[in-house]
């Protein structure tokens, strides 16, 4: 009987050698199986009924699961510049239906299936189902009411509903003072850069995941530097009135008294200001206006 | 293989059997039976896809279960029983005994799954009627549940070779879990921001065998081809992966005082 085998030294080598074979391997397998696994865009069960029959006492983890895979299968998509969102009502819907109470998927739901594709599923609709059954579900959670009013006000542009839902979320006795002034805000006003700031403000402090809080933070920017553009043509329209000409620098109306320096956007790059005083983006900023700004104000 | 380890083999599907193991053939049996008569009236459209599925999902929930519980008392049974003393006095290398138990335990899922893939046709030969070409891809998911019962097996050996029946079984299923997160380890590294941490989880996603490479239950669902480049590295990397675990579980057993 030989109990030896090979030498350790000579073991350890042939297992190197045999992981980096491995891991060759799964390098160039990678591809091909997203590849294979890229077609798995399907739900066998769509029945929150029947996978909650199915999933025994287990439910709550199963609603664990699907959430998790509803964040995953939005990451996946929006990573690959995907815009075919379709399983992410289901995913959400039986995540909901498992768990009544899981306030993230809720919330995560009524950004992503009303904000138009490539960022969303453009299913503003779908995302008022949502919300409409985590506020029946959840009826002492106020931030449900300020999603609905934020998603009929950004999502639906109904601000008749939006105000109503503002100041139906106002009268929890827990909800922020601000639900009652957005309502009357939205009311009156109807769209307006620094309530859509506010709004996106909240959505992007209050958020819980990061794919919400990132996008809310695109938004935002993009909001604020709207605003400061606006104030920045009111400025050069001031500049004009004074001195008959438009200024040829930002420096010069810095010089002139109108500005206390170089304005730059949330993202720290300065504004340009193009013939004409047209005040715009540098081209090297990432924000990108959502509607292109009347160049030529006054 | 040598001729001694071809014994051992022989001897320890010869003790599955004996142990009943196959018996496992008439719950899968029953579950096809069952599944093929109700899927028509619990499923709108989605009969073939429903009997795929459930097949499949069996075949590797069933085989994962032989695997692992037969895997990690290959070694430790002998032990305890004595036996070993008796096997290993005889002129046979403890690489050649392991590599014998492995490949016994392989037959008999071999064999477990070639028999669960017969039931699993003839049920949906039941509820289709007929067999299309696009079906050759469930052989292929088949193929795969092996390709992994292989790697389990050489897991659930090695650890058999070092630690009690229990622990070896909280190894193995939680390295077969791991596994099947092996890509998402690698995305979560890239999420955290930090660049140690992300180093550590693509060392560590490519360290441990990736067990999501094997589940194409879906591609076999709808008839989708795999391509042939794929069942090939699968093939290889089944192949190294399961030999650089039994060489360990060698060199951990043969310098094990068994005395």
């Amino acid at each position: 009987m030989r109990n030896r085998g090979p030498s350790l030294a000579l073991t350890l080598l042939a297992i190197a050698l045999g992981l980096g074979a491995v891991y060759r391997l799964q390098v160039r397998m990678d591809s091909e199986i997203s590849r294979v696994h890229q077609e798995r865009d399907e739900l066998l069960f769509r029945s929150g009924r029947l996978v909650k029959t199915l999933g025994l006492e287990y439910d709550g983890l199963l609603a664990d699961i699907y959430w998790t895979r509803a964040v995953q299968y939005y990451g996946e998509k929006h990573s690959s510049f995907d815009p075919n969102f379709e399983l992410l009502w289901p995913l959400l819907d039986l995540t909901t239906q498992l768990d009544p109470h899981l306030i993230p998927a809720y919330r995560f739901g009524v950004i992503f299936l009303s904000e138009q594709p490539p960022i969303g599923a453009g299913r503003p609709d779908l995302a008022e189902a949502l919300i409409r059954r985590g506020v029946a579900n959840n009826p002492e959670y106020w931030r449900f009411w300020a999603d609905l009013g934020f998603l009929y006000y950004w999502g639906m542009k109904d601000y008749q509903k939006s105000s109503q839902a503002f100041l139906e979320g106002s009268k929890n006795p827990d909800a922020a003072i601000w639900m009652k002034v957005l309502a009357a805000k939205v009311a009156e006003e109807g769209r307006s850069l620094e309530v859509s700031l506010f709004l996106w403000q909240q959505v992007h402090d209050s958020a819980k995941d990061a794919a919400t809080r990132l996008n809310a933070e695109g938004h935002v920017h993009r909001l604020k530097a709207e605003l400061d553009l606006r104030q920045l043509d009111e400025i050069v329209a001031e500049f004009h009135k004074r001195f008959g000409r438009y200024p040829n620098s930002m420096e010069e109306v810095v010089r002139a008294g109108l500005l206390r320096g170089k304005p730059v956007d949330p993202k720290g790059f300065p504004y340009v200001l193009g013939p004409e005083g047209r005040v715009g983006l540098n081209p090297g900023s990432p924000i990108h206006l959502e509607e292109p700004k009347p160049m030529n104000q006054p | 293989m040598t001729r001694l380890a071809g014994v051992v083999a022989v001897n320890t599907f010869r003790e599955a059997v004996r142990d009943r193991v196959l018996y496992s053939l008439l719950f899968f049996a029953l579950l096809m039976i069952a599944a093929a008569i109700l899927v028509g009236q619990i499923s709108i459209g989605i009969e073939t896809l429903v009997i795929i599925n459930l097949g499949l999902s069996a075949i590797s929930i069933i085989g994962l279960m032989m695997a692992v519980f037969i895997g990690v008392g290959l070694v430790y049974k002998e032990m305890d029983k004595r036996t070993l003393y008796a096997v290993l006095s005889k002129p046979i290398r403890r690489w050649e005994f392991l590599t014998g138990k492995f490949a016994g335990l392989l037959l008999t899922l071999l064999v477990n799954t070639a028999l669960m893939t017969l039931g699993l046709a003839a049920a949906l030969l039941y509820v289709k009627h007929s067999f299309a070409a696009a079906d050759v891809t469930i052989l292929v998911a088949v193929y795969f549940i092996l390709l992994k019962l292989a790697l389990i097996t050489a897991l659930a050996l090695f650890f058999s070779c070092f630690s009690s029946p229990l622990l070896s079984i909280l190894f193995t299923v939680g390295i077969y879990v791991a596994g099947l997160f092996a890509s998402d380890i690698r995305t979560f590294g890239h999420i955290t921001g930090s660049r140690a941490l992300d180093a550590i989880a693509v060392a560590f996603s490519y360290l441990i065998p990736n067990f999501n490479n094997f589940n194409i239950t879906a591609s076999a669902a709808y008839g989708r081809a795999v391509p042939a480049k794929l069942i090939l590295d699968n093939t290889l990397y089944a192949a190294v992966y399961a030999a650089i675990v039994l060489l360990a579980a060698a060199a951990a057993f043969s310098r094990r005082n068994l005395k």
